[in-house]
């Protein structure tokens, strides 16, 4: 355990997805260290978004292994990543349109006793107390997004950009260790942009680690200690941005502005 | 009385409409389940109720023939129906395990309701093929008749006010939210840590065991069951009292039923008789019925009431949802 607990918190280890005769992805091994923020960067179709998917669980790999805080997660359903902290977002966000903005964030919180059979069975008084927490919880989460106002309106009447924020709200709510944000900034005003780069700043000063695919190259730079380059299904080189600009085998693969 | 009669009969359909919409709306309305083929579930209870109740197939000369056949009390028999209601629920939800996505799951539950109604209707000695099962005893035979009637209505109000209970809370609180949550987007609730697999079956055996409680209510009452009490059509009767009263909603799927079941379709009964076209009242309710889910689905898609979720100020809900 004591292994475990020092190595990579992310380990992929020659992954490959292949659709029919195509390679979206091509064999690709990074790491993703404690703490850190990490980028994932290529252009478009280097299969940046399948390699997440697999690492989050929502699409099977063809070959490779996915290690997650020194435990094989390559077969594991999605929710049981998500419960070992493993949490994702999604590039279009995706939130619960007929539950209150508050009510998407608390549907998220781990461990639960009312969604046990106990607390079915029990009623409000085995799960009154656990709630009361998550509430203030919550409500604490929504004050630091400036989104308290909107605690009580349906989720599906909010605008993209909130929606985006009830979604990382959300995956923040389950405790995660690893934040994979697959281009959390698209659709984003730059105001909103860099409130959110901020947030995320904050977040991993705190612990949190995050593997992010972006489009934006200034976020990329201002956010990622390491940055993972992928083109045409490989990993094309690694390292930290100021690196990567020098690179000739980067820079044809991917025009960097 | 003739019309002491007929309240009875409106009340008892009236409550186990009540149990079957309420079981449909935790799988159609609050957990995203579009099963089509909830009419089986209740057919299963009525059934199980019916073999358990009716004794050995030989007795009475031997006239209908079927599988099992026990005497048990009641109060027992009620609970073997709501049990195969649940597991036949559970069944029908493993065509779902293929994470298809909801509007194929629906077709393929409606397919598992034709497959299974055209399984029972072929007389292989299950339960009498289309005639059906006749004699099955109502558990207050040995009263006086009027006394009888309502000792039904009493026995159908109970269990509608434990199901009630047990209802709300699968409909309320985090279980509630959860499953709401899984209606809005499965694959959202799944990167949020929820088993949506597991949250499906659950709802789907409950779910069948309110169908399948109803089901043995109308059986004991009627005193028989047959494929033609069961057609894949009452699914959709039942889906229509869901969407006028407002999906996902406790009370409105209620207020829905009691429109569409009780008024809609036992109203048309009171129109004047053609005599050249026998089934004519029961065909025009269908159509008022099609014709109303429509105009809702068009005009008013959140029903009568529509779904109501807690709204906190401070630290606590200060309402809970309807």
């Amino acid at each position: 355990m004591a292994l475990a607990a020092t190595g990579p918190l992310l380990e992929v280890d020659h992954l490959e997805k292949h659709y029919g005769g195509v390679r979206a992805v091509d064999g690709i091994s990074f790491t993703v260290e404690r703490g850190s923020i990490t980028g994932l960067i290529g252009p478009n179709g280097a299969g940046k978004s399948t390699a997440l998917a697999m690492i989050g669980g929502f699409v099977q790999p063809s070959g490779g292994r996915i290690r997650f805080d020194g435990v094989d997660i390559t077969g594991m359903a999605m929710h049981a990543r998500a419960r070992i902290g493993l949490v994702r977002t999604f590039q279009m966000a995706r939130v619960f349109g007929n539950l209150t903005t508050l009510e998407n964030l608390l549907v998220a919180a781990p461990r639960q006793r009312g969604e046990r059979a106990a607390g079915v069975v029990g009623g409000r008084r085995a799960w009154r107390s656990q709630e009361k927490e998550l509430v203030s919880e919550a409500q604490a989460m929504l004050e630091t997004f400036s989104m308290a106002q909107k605690a009580n309106d349906l989720a599906g009447t909010l605008s993209g950009g909130q929606k985006r924020a009830v979604e990382i709200m959300r995956a923040l709510m389950m405790q995660p260790k690893l934040l994979l944000l697959d281009e959390p900034m698209a659709g984003l005003s730059p105001s909103l942009s860099r409130h959110l780069e901020d947030v995320l700043l904050k977040l991993a000063d705190g612990g949190l680690s995050l593997l992010l695919v972006e489009h934006e190259l200034e976020t990329v730079d201002k956010l990622c200690g390491k940055v993972v380059v992928m083109a045409q299904g490989k990993v094309l080189s690694e390292g930290r941005m100021s690196e990567l600009r020098l690179s000739r085998e980067v820079q044809d693969a991917y025009v960097i502005g | 009385m003739a019309w002491e009669y007929y309240l009875v009969v409106m009340l008892v359909y009236l409550g186990t409409d009540l149990l079957a919409v309420w079981g449909l709306n935790l799988e159609f309305g609050v957990a995203g389940i579009a099963n089509l083929a909830y009419i089986v579930v209740v057919a299963a209870g009525a059934y199980a109720y019916a073999i358990v109740t009716l004794g050995p197939s030989s007795g009475n000369g031997g006239f209908q023939t079927y599988i099992g056949g026990f005497t048990l009390p009641f109060p027992l028999a009620l609970l073997v129906g709501a049990a195969a209601g649940a597991l036949v629920g559970t069944l029908i939800g493993l065509t779902g395990l293929k994470r298809l996505r909801q509007d194929y799951q629906g077709v393929a539950m409606l397919v598992v309701s034709l497959m299974v109604t055209t399984i029972v209707s072929a007389d292989i000695g299950l339960f009498n093929g289309t005639a059906g099962l006749a004699l099955i005893p109502n558990p207050f035979s040995n009263l006086d008749p009027d006394t009888a009637r309502w000792a039904y209505v009493a026995l159908v109000a109970v269990c509608c006010l434990i199901g009630f209970v047990v209802l709300r809370r699968f409909t309320t609180g985090p279980m509630g939210r959860t499953l709401r949550a899984m209606r809005d987007d499965d694959t959202a609730a799944s990167a949020a840590g929820k088993d949506v697999v597991r949250l499906r079956l659950v709802v789907q055996a409950v779910g069948g065991a309110f169908g399948g409680l109803s089901g043995a209510l109308l059986a004991g009452f009627i005193g028989g069951w047959s494929p033609s009490a069961w057609a894949y059509i009452e699914t959709l009767a039942f889906l229509s009292c869901i969407i006028v009263g407002g999906r996902g909603s406790d009370l409105g799927v209620s207020l829905g039923t009691l429109i569409i079941a009780v008024l809609l379709l036992q109203g048309v009964q009171f129109l004047p008789q053609i005599a050249s076209s026998p089934g004519l009242s029961e065909d025009f309710g269908w159509i008022i019925l099609g014709a109303a889910t429509i105009a809702f689905i068009w005009f008013r898609p959140q029903g009568v009431l529509k779904e109501r979720r807690p709204r906190y100020r401070g630290e606590s809900p200060s309402k809970l949802p309807g």
